[in-house]
């Protein structure tokens, strides 16, 4: 029986009602941003991770699960050093992703 | 007369080949490179899932080429075809005469150096999955001394576009995990960690290999890359890896990592392909027809390819193949 | 009106002489209006001080009219402009000598406004009004003689490139080809109308000088006035702010499109991508593309091989970046977690190891360097042992001058901290940046090449030649940034022998790796790598040196020899 309202809000990622445009945006200039294996590379060689939470397969992940504010905040602790392009095994060209989420 | 088949590679799939082409009345010749026959899999110490000896499996295939034309220390400097089929003329100057050509050439091993920032020939305590299973072997190896925690290092050279390998080199996950266990058998009181991205468990046996790793032999399976290795002060291997599930960057001091390096076709082979017309695909293996009904044949009539020529392939793949291979060839003699 | 004063087929260059100047003089106002008021003060400045101009009119002569850099390059090429160049500004300069020497001219009776207004275009036409004396009627023959052959070779080039050993041009639109046309015609209009006197020729001629005058502003041959302009900008030390303004815009015009770029930017070697080359980059802007111009900057890989071989020198690696930071990128960068990071090492060094984020991906690189300084018996300590905090460098190089600076002042705060006199640098992407924007006052900044040289030189480091052939590749931001040629080399005589590669120097060709470009493929970046072996592999080397972790890492993936960082190869033969 639904009464129209429950205990407590959800805390699932309401995958129905999430706004997507700005990964959608993304993958039209940057189509490899669907090919990530999240392996992790890039979170791990991080030189900004060392000192924060900055992680790209997350930030990615947040992009396409509606958390755009969080992923946009975690952008500004990047220091754009390349070194997670350097070794991403799919070759996704994650400086300039970075640089477009921002634009 | 018995026609000769010429089978370049004397490893699981040449030495196969030429035991089902004896059996079916044909002439096998196996020229082999090194000094003797038995291939990649002669070095091994035991097979997956089940831990069985290769010794057992390799002396078998031994003894079933026992009377094989069989040329050592031999390769293949020149192939033409003529009239009668193909024309080899080989580093001892001799030459063959043969109505069809088997290609079974294998692969070579990843060079672990290429991935630089796993420090392979830089930290002596970095070695690679091929010398640990030497250890397993011959018992004894100076850099595996008495490890406290080792990590083992997946898809080393394999799916990574930075180092122009896209594949998946298959049988990687499985061995890891075979000698993560193993490790555990020799040093019990070690913890051993595995670094994967994905665990691909495809064959009989095999999940059933994952669940014994992590109920009987407590390995830690943990899904992320390792990114860096560098040394501590003490000479001990500090890693930096991500655990892609718990979401965070985690770095871990080893005495021993073990780099799981891919299958890559191997190059000594690049002349003669190239003299038969074989060209590679997109991975950079021998490409045969189709991989479905043609999986043996070349592009190039008379030509065969068998084993881990054309892709990386487990043992049972390899053999299964080589006998396909033998009944292609065996059709292709009778219907000329 | 008799015919020593006028005829109406001077009309048409008088027009267009009119309509040039009046162009290039508004266009003259209008840059130095659009500098920076400190630029301008700097403009003023150099214009009186001795040193800048002498270089001024050194260069004025040497560039713009005889053009030493083109002959340096290529002697035909060099030729063809200078004739035309120079022939051109002879024969005016000679119409004009005839025009205040000699008696009939001088002798006309007109004055005034009139007399201005006939002095305009006698210079242009003498002939026509007047007789010259044989002297003259020579050189002038003669310089006209200079500028047809000149444009012989034009059409010549035009139809087969390859003679003046350039591969690819710029592709041209219907106004750039009507107005080389007019160019190529004038002089031959001029010489037939000069020695038959037929009317039609003279009105041709004058016509031809129309197009061209009128045609001028909006085509790539308003790089003649412009470079004049430009190098007095050049010599005031001025940087290109903006990147459709002030010096920028001087630049721009003074691209020629020569095309010299195309072949020489690695991006080239994929065809399709020549169209990104900085020739096409100045069209863009100059066209007020700005889209284009905005894509073609972030694809650049800021190597800098196109202003080591533009004739003219612009500088449009520069321009590229100012066109960057005109680009709204909004990362709001906040880097305040950097105040809490303490360095991990401990102080009173003299000699302080920055290996860099790349070079973490390297160890071989930091563990020979720390093989080489022990060796050397050097007092080091590294600063970037557990991972440091980038330069800066790569922020910079997305137009975020700004946004690095967090970073730029903790390395400085950790620097100091540690009383070194000394910083070495593994890494040229870092080299750059610590020495254009650190303020290290009382430390000296080496790259570890110019380190491990000095280190053998005077005696601290003793290495054993061995008898491998080398060949040194230069990293753009060590090489053609900073003109570190010679050390590597020198430490590689020390080892082993030097072979040398097809393009060497300022002409290396980037790797491919560069963290200049944001655009370019995995794909695209692969043929550029594979292009770049090719070039090094050309004598037969069995190893490739480089000294970038970057480039290393980038070459290690294509090359069929082994590839190795310069302080490798020194550790090795330690």
């Amino acid at each position: 029986m639904d009464f129209g309202f429950c205990l407590s809000p959800s805390s699932h990622v309401k995958m129905d009602s999430i706004d997507l445009t700005t990964f959608n945006r993304l993958k039209e200039t940057n189509p490899d941003v669907n090919t990530c294996i999240a392996c992790g590379s890039c979170t791990s060689t991080c030189t900004a991770g060392n000192f924060t939470e900055m992680s790209f397969r997350r930030l990615l992940l947040m992009l396409q699960r509606g958390k755009e504010d969080e992923a946009k905040k975690m952008i500004q602790r990047c220091m754009l050093c390349g070194k997670c392009t350097l070794v991403c095994p799919r070759g996704i060209n994650i400086r300039k992703i970075l640089l477009d989420i921002t634009r | 007369m018995k026609e000769n088949i010429l089978i370049i590679g004397g490893g699981a799939a040449g030495m196969e080949a030429a035991t089902q082409l004896k059996k079916l009345g044909l002439n096998p010749i196996i020229v082999e490179k090194s000094e003797r026959l038995g291939g990649h899999i002669a070095q091994w110490d035991r097979l997956f899932p089940a831990f069985h000896p290769a010794k057992d499996v390799v002396e078998q295939m031994l003894n079933n080429v026992k009377d094989v034309d069989a040329r050592l220390n031999t390769e293949v400097t020149d192939i033409q075809r003529d009239n009668n089929g193909f024309h080899a003329v080989l580093s001892n100057k001799e030459t063959i005469d043969a109505k069809a050509v088997i290609l079974a050439t294998g692969f070579d091993l990843f060079k672990a150096e290429r991935k630089q920032e796993y420090g392979y020939g830089i930290y002596n305590n970095v070695i690679t999955s091929l010398e640990l299973e030497k250890f397993f072997k011959e018992g004894k190896d100076p850099r595996i001394n008495n490890p406290k925690k080792i990590g083992f290092v997946h898809c080393v050279g394999a799916r990574d576009v930075k180092v122009g390998n896209t594949y998946c080199s298959k049988v990687c996950c499985t061995t890891a995990l075979k000698q993560a266990c193993e490790m555990k058998e020799v040093f019990p009181d070690a913890e051993v960690y595995t670094f994967y991205m994905d665990l691909r468990m495809f064959g009989p046996g095999y999940e059933d290999l994952y669940l014994k790793t992590q109920k009987d032999f407590d390995v830690k399976c943990i899904r992320g890359r390792v990114c860096e290795v560098s040394e501590d002060m003490d000479g001990r291997l500090v890693i930096k890896a991500e655990d892609t599930l718990f979401g965070k960057p985690l770095r871990m001091t080893l005495d021993l990592l073990v780099l799981m390096c891919s299958m890559e076709k191997a190059k000594s082979i690049d002349k003669i392909q190239q003299k038969l017309g074989i060209a590679n695909n997109s991975d950079g293996f021998m490409q045969n027809k189709d991989m479905y009904l043609g999986m043996n044949d070349s592009k190039q009539d008379g030509v065969f390819v068998a084993g881990t020529c054309t892709a990386p392939k487990s043992l049972p793949d390899t053999i299964g193949e080589a006998r396909s291979v033998a009944v292609e060839v065996f059709n292709y003699i009778n219907n000329k | 009106m008799n015919q020593y004063i006028f005829h109406p087929f001077v009309l048409p260059f008088v027009l267009g002489m009119a309509f040039v100047l009046t162009y290039c003089l508004v266009g003259l106002f209008r840059i130095i209006g659009q500098l920076p008021k400190d630029d301008r003060k700097k403009f003023w400045r150099s214009l009186v001080t001795p040193k800048t101009a002498w270089a001024n009119i050194r260069d004025l002569f040497g560039d713009c009219l005889f053009h030493v850099k083109i002959w340096k390059r290529n002697p035909i090429l060099g030729y063809m402009h200078s004739a035309i160049a120079f022939g051109w500004f002879m024969i005016i300069v000679i119409g004009h000598v005839m025009l205040f020497t000699l008696k009939p001219l001088q002798d006309v009776d007109v004055h005034g406004f009139a007399r201005t207004f006939t002095n305009f275009y006698y210079p242009i036409f003498y002939k026509h009004f007047a007789e010259e004396t044989p002297v003259f009627a020579f050189l002038m023959d003669f310089f006209l003689i200079v500028i047809i052959t000149g444009i012989f070779i034009a059409v010549v080039k035009k139809i087969y490139s390859g003679v003046v050993g350039v591969k690819r041009v710029t592709k041209f639109g219907f106004a750039d080809n009507m107005i080389r046309f007019a160019l190529w015609t004038i002089f031959p209009f001029r010489l037939i109308a000069e020695k038959t006197n037929i009317m039609a020729f003279w009105w041709l001629y004058s016509i031809d000088l129309m197009i061209f005058m009128c045609m001028l502003p909006f085509t790539r041959y308003m790089h003649i006035p412009t470079e004049a302009l430009f190098i007095l900008l050049k010599h005031a030390g001025l940087k290109p702010r903006e990147p459709r303004k002030g010096y920028a815009l001087a630049q721009i015009y003074s691209c020629p499109s020569c095309g010299l770029c195309i072949d020489a930017c690695p991006m080239s070697v994929n065809d399709k991508n020549s169209g990104n080359t900085s020739a096409y980059f100045m069209k863009k802007l100059r066209n007020a593309d700005d889209a284009e111009a905005k894509r073609i900057a972030e694809t650049c890989m800021q190597c800098g091989k196109c202003v080591a071989v533009c004739p003219v020198s612009i500088e449009s690696c520069d321009i590229k970046m100012s066109q960057r930071e005109a680009t709204p990128y909004i990362i709001n960068s906040d880097h305040s977690y950097l105040e809490n990071v303490e360095s991990s090492s401990s102080v009173n060094s003299t000699v302080l190891y920055f290996a860099g984020c790349m070079t973490q991906l390297t160890p071989k690189i930091m563990r020979s360097m720390k093989k080489i300084m022990e060796a050397a018996g050097e007092n080091y300590e590294f600063l970037d042992k557990d991972g440091g905090i980038c330069c800066g460098r790569p922020m910079m190089l997305s137009g975020k001058k700004s946004e690095a600076q967090a970073m730029i002042d903790k390395n400085t705060e950790l620097i100091k901290k540690s009383g070194a006199k000394k910083l070495v640098l593994s890494c040229p992407i870092c080299y750059k940046v610590f020495k254009e924007e650190y303020k290290l006052e009382g430390i000296e900044i080496q790259h570890h090449t110019q380190y491990i040289n000095e280190l053998i030189k005077n005696g601290k480091l003793k290495v054993s030649k061995g008898d491998v052939n080398y060949v040194y590749h230069d990293p753009c931001e060590l090489g053609r940034a900073f003109g570190v040629y010679d050390e590597p080399r020198e430490v590689l005589e020390n080892v082993g022998n030097l072979r040398k590669a097809k393009s060497e120097k300022e002409l290396s060709i980037c790797c491919g790796g560069s963290l200049g470009s944001f655009n370019l493929t995995q794909q695209e970046r692969d043929e550029i790598t594979a292009n770049s072996v090719d070039d090094l592999m050309y004598n037969h080397p069995d190893e490739i040196v480089t000294a970038c972790p970057l480039c290393l890492k980038t070459f290690s993936k294509k090359s069929p020899v082994q590839v190795k960082d310069i302080s490798e190869i020194v550790s090795e033969k330690i």
